[in-house]
């Protein structure tokens, strides 16, 4: 790691790897945040929306003559409002051939398509006088036969849901590497058919956004809790028909995203559309049912799944069906096919094997849209592979520890290439696995395990191997022909004092993108952090870049931030050798200092500012006083730096009532170069939580009609602290050589693998009683009916 | 969803299916009931104000008498629009029995929500629907001037249909 700072006095400004805390944290925790919901501007009207009851509906004749006459109201908004002024978006990328999906617009035009799908909007003085007014507008719905289950949509005969797709099946691959026949020939067979309920963000800052057009100058300035502020500039530009340069998003403090975030909403695109049709900004924060009702939901896939299998052991092949069924239309501009593509090209991925194939179905269906959240398909692909693990390792006679280091990809085959197509630098399965079982202290919980069933006490531990994709490349996306960038971009700035400030292109949802990216230009220039400021998410001021989603912050933004900042300090040492006239080499900063090849402070970054910007007419001839840098950084090598891990899971069930009590749980994590410590362990911690909720508790519930049973925070399931386990993390550093700065993400480990785990140990527990479950979340209901109880 | 309930009431038979077919003794029974106009001997119209747990509106709606046996019961069908709080259909067998000088009325719901009444509503609607029928044979009762109905049991059965459904 040498390789960062080659200065001799690297020890005194060495922040990155130091766990320092997030300099937004205590503002928050003090309540000073200052989310979208709170910003308040002159001549701002609200909006609120009328929404679909029914899950398929002809829309007929919409009534809005008494609406429009409430008090307080200013506008009244149907779909052809906008279908005038606004091209329709349509969620496909060319890189997956075939795909079809529906074009959409900010309201209903002639049908609705999922229960929740908006309809009218009224534009108010008060949010209340435009809910009031609501109630005002009468809308004639022919309801349509709903398309909900996943099987019955693929049908010949099925209502379509897009009738012009002539299919309710969006996309369909298959992915096939050597012959899954031979390999399954005279093996032995295990099996199973997963079935992974849909979930959903829940962030505790609901959806906010206030659009505000002046028409005076053109201009559209958009403040919205999101994730990705350039992506939201772009759509908004293009979609509008306006003047990129024009439009300016802020995302100010973003109170959790989760990935649900980056997607474009109806909503949104109306409360644009209805502040170029008014002039006056426009605001809209949802509340928490319609959250439920049109944030993204996430996980919806029925996968059945086999892996062939030698006598000693050895993986032979895996076949996989996936089928997902992601509402009405692919989610824009991400689509939704991302999550089941990950799920079919993760599967098996940590195992040596030749021979795969998987099918993936994408499914439309009048249900609320469905798309990436955090760890796409990964929970997914790790539960599927590793409950296939346990079984194989049952039926040869292995422990789940054996099982997996006799089939993991070992060290001496990196640079590796998985069957489904991707490429790994280089992970340490072995080396975390070891880990893992000395962290559990594996041994002795076997045996507390076996002396506990003798008193009727059922305990299960559970392990679960992830791969994980991080610091993605164009090829996610922008190969598709989204324009969501892969790169991102840094200005640093002295300020006259010898302070820095940083704008950078990635964005803060609370994660800490802050925090690490000012350790990183603390020490790439030589000075203290607290006297770096970072400063995210206004596209008026920040350079542009891909923001924070799919754990590309650390590695992707961090290398940008560490080439900026040296790009900076070799400005700031060329003015300094010219001032000081020596050669720019002999010199170093330290502590805001410019030292000589003998420690001796020379001068400050201070007095350097002060002569550049205020007394120019010192400066030797020929030098300007440049003390501003600007770098992009894209990666260009592996398309994806890969992070592996592992995580272990202790409950106990109940075998009378089918509760589940998780007593701990263990990660033992790989990113690479650990940037911040106390933050690596807080995503993980966050993730792991996220996982467990899917394991256990998190599902939205339809009815056979298409609606949404369960809306509110009374029927739909989150974990709180009191179900949480302790958390037990551990490293292993894998630095990508990509990189200077050697980082990958870790965002979204905690969450990869938390259910698999979690779903091992159930069946561990489960395993005196031959019973098993392979259904997420593991509901009290559905063990009991694993354990013929019920 | 399927809601089933059974009452007894303090009548003969004859007397209790007079009642059942008279708008206005069951304008005056239904909890809520703003209007209700007969539009035929099978048919009727009404606006009823409901509040099912967070979600209060006034849904309007039909409801149309098939499946007539008289006295022994009929089968209702109907529906409720209630705009933004959504939207209600369903079909209800009403069967009446002797038992005695009694009589045994039992129901036989099968009930379709749609829009807010669903998603908020549905874990309420076993209870909410409990109590709306309890408000009404009390009323129904009273306007026959007979001591209150009994409920014997009322049920629903939801939690399979959501099972099945949930991928």
């Amino acid at each position: 790691m040498t390789a960062i700072s080659d200065s001799p006095f690297r020890a005194a400004n060495q922040y990155i790897g130091k766990s320092l805390p997030r300099p937004g944290a205590k503002r928050l925790l003090a309540g000073r945040g200052r989310y979208t919901d709170d910003i308040v501007v002159p001549r701002m009207l609200y909006a609120a929306f009328w929404r679909s009851p029914f899950a398929h509906a002809r829309l007929g004749a919409i009534s809005i003559e008494a609406a429009a006459a409430m008090p307080g109201v200013h506008r009244v908004f149907i779909g052809a409002d906008f279908a005038a002024i606004c091209k329709p978006w349509v969620g496909t990328l060319s890189h997956f051939a075939g795909m079809k999906s529906a074009p959409q617009l900010p309201l209903a035009t002639e049908k609705v398509l999922w229960a929740g799908h908006p309809i009218a909007m009224v534009i108010a003085e008060t949010r209340a006088q435009a809910e009031d007014a609501l109630e005002a507008i009468e809308v004639e719905l022919d309801e349509l036969e709903p398309v909900v289950d996943i099987d019955a949509a693929q049908l010949p005969d099925s209502t379509l849901v897009y009738e012009e797709a002539g299919s309710n099946v969006i996309f369909r691959t298959r992915i096939e590497s050597g012959s899954t026949a031979s390999a399954f020939e005279d093996a032995e067979v295990v099996e199973a058919e997963f079935r992974f309920g849909r979930h959903t963000a829940v962030t505790m800052e609901l959806r906010s956004i206030l659009a505000d057009y002046d028409p005076s100058d053109g201009r559209l300035t958009v403040h919205q809790s999101t994730q990705t502020p350039y992506q939201f500039h772009d759509i908004y530009a293009r979609h509008f028909g306006l003047s990129e340069a024009h439009v300016r998003v802020v995302a100010p403090d973003v109170g959790g995203s989760f990935g649900m975030k980056l997607h474009l909403y109806h909503e949104d695109m109306a409360v644009v559309g209805a502040s170029i049709l008014t002039g006056r900004p426009v605001k809209f924060t949802a509340d928490r049912m319609e959250s439920f009702l049109t944030d993204i939901h996430a996980r919806d896939h029925r996968v059945r799944a086999r892996l062939a299998i030698s006598a000693d052991g050895m993986f032979r092949g895996i076949e996989v069906d996936d089928v997902t069924g992601v509402g009405p239309f692919s989610a824009y501009p991400r689509t939704s096919v991302v999550e089941g593509n990950q799920v079919v090209r993760l599967i098996g991925a940590a195992y040596r094997l030749k021979d795969y194939r998987a099918d993936l179905t994408v499914v439309a269906q009048n249900k609320t849209q469905m798309s990436q959240y955090r760890a796409v398909g990964h929970p997914i692909a790790c539960a599927v592979t590793e409950r296939l693990v346990d079984l194989a390792g049952a039926r040869v006679g292995l422990d789940p520890f054996e099982i997996r280091r006799r089939n993991y990809v070992t060290q001496d085959m990196y640079p590796h290439k998985t069957p489904s197509g991707y490429s790994f630098e280089r992970l340490s399965l072995e080396e975390c696995l070891d880990k893992l079982h000395e962290a559990m202290d594996y041994e002795a919980l076997r045996k507390d395990q076996a002396r506990l069933r003798e008193a009727g006490i059922h305990r299960g531990i559970g392990i679960a191997t992830y791969v994980e994709i991080t610091n993605p490349s164009p090829a996610f996306y922008g190969v598709g022909g989204a324009h969501i960038s892969a790169q991102d971009g840094c200005v640093l700035k002295v300020t006259s004092s010898g302070g820095i400030q940083c704008l950078i292109s990635l964005s803060e949802l609370g994660q800490g993108a802050e925090a690490i990216v000012g350790q990183i230009v603390a020490e790439g220039v030589g000075i203290n952090p607290n006297l770096v400021r970072v400063i995210t998410g206004d596209t008026d001021m920040t350079p542009v870049g891909g923001a924070t989603w799919a754990c590309r912050g650390a590695g992707i933004g961090g290398e940008t931030a560490l080439q900026a900042s040296k790009k900076l300090k070799g400005r700031i040492l060329e003015i300094a050798g010219a001032i000081l006239q020596c050669s720019p080499g002999k010199l170093d900063i330290s502590d805001g200092q410019i030292l000589d090849q003998g420690g001796n402070i020379r001068m400050s970054l201070g007095e350097l500012a002060n002569l550049a910007y205020f007394r120019s007419d010192l400066l030797p001839k020929g030098i300007q006083p440049e003390l501003t840098v600007a770098h992009h950084y894209a990666p260009s090598g592996y398309p994806f730096a890969f992070t592996n891990g592992i995580h272990g899971s202790l409950v106990e069930v109940d075998v009378e009532t089918g509760f589940v009590k998780i007593l701990k749980h263990w990660v033992i994590e790989d990113c690479g170069r650990i940037l911040n410590p106390l933050l690596v362990d807080e995503q993980i911690r966050g993730g792991v939580v996220q996982g467990l909720g899917a394991a256990f508790f998190e599902e939205c519930l339809y009815s056979k009609s298409g609606q949404l049973l369960n809306g509110s925070m009374a029927d739909y399931l989150v974990p709180m602290a009191c179900e949480m386990p302790d958390i037990v993390i551990g490293h292993v550093e894998t630095p990508t050589q990509d990189t200077e700065l050697g980082a990958k993400g870790c965002g979204e480990a905690g969450t990869a693998a938390a259910s698999g785990a979690a779903l091992n140990a159930v069946n561990d527990a489960l395993s005196p009683f031959k019973a098993s479950i392979t259904q997420l979340p593991m509901t009290p209901e559905r063990i009991l009916k694993a354990l013929r109880v019920v | 969803m399927d809601i089933t309930g059974t009452y007894r009431i303090s009548a003969r038979r004859e007397v209790v299916w007079a009642a059942l077919n008279d708008p206005e003794t069951l304008a005056r029974c239904i909890p809520g009931c703003k209007e209700l106009d007969a539009k035929s001997p099978e048919e009727m119209a009404a606006k009823v104000a409901l509040k099912i747990g967070p979600v209060s509106a006034t849904f309007a709606g039909t409801v149309r008498f098939e499946d007539i046996v008289a006295p022994a019961g009929y089968t209702l069908v109907g529906q409720g629009n209630g705009g933004l709080a959504g939207f209600a259909k369903g079909r209800a067998v009403v069967r009446l029995t002797d038992e005695g000088t009694d009589t045994i009325l039992t129901y036989d719901a099968k009930a379709d929500l749609a829009g807010k009444i669903a998603s908020l509503g549905s874990r309420l609607i076993q209870s909410t629907t409990r109590k709306l029928a309890d408000q009404f044979f009390a009323k129904f009762a009273e306007t026959l001037g007979i001591a209150s109905a009994v409920s014997d049991q009322s049920e629903t059965a939801d939690a399979a249909d959501q099972e099945a459904h949930s991928t």
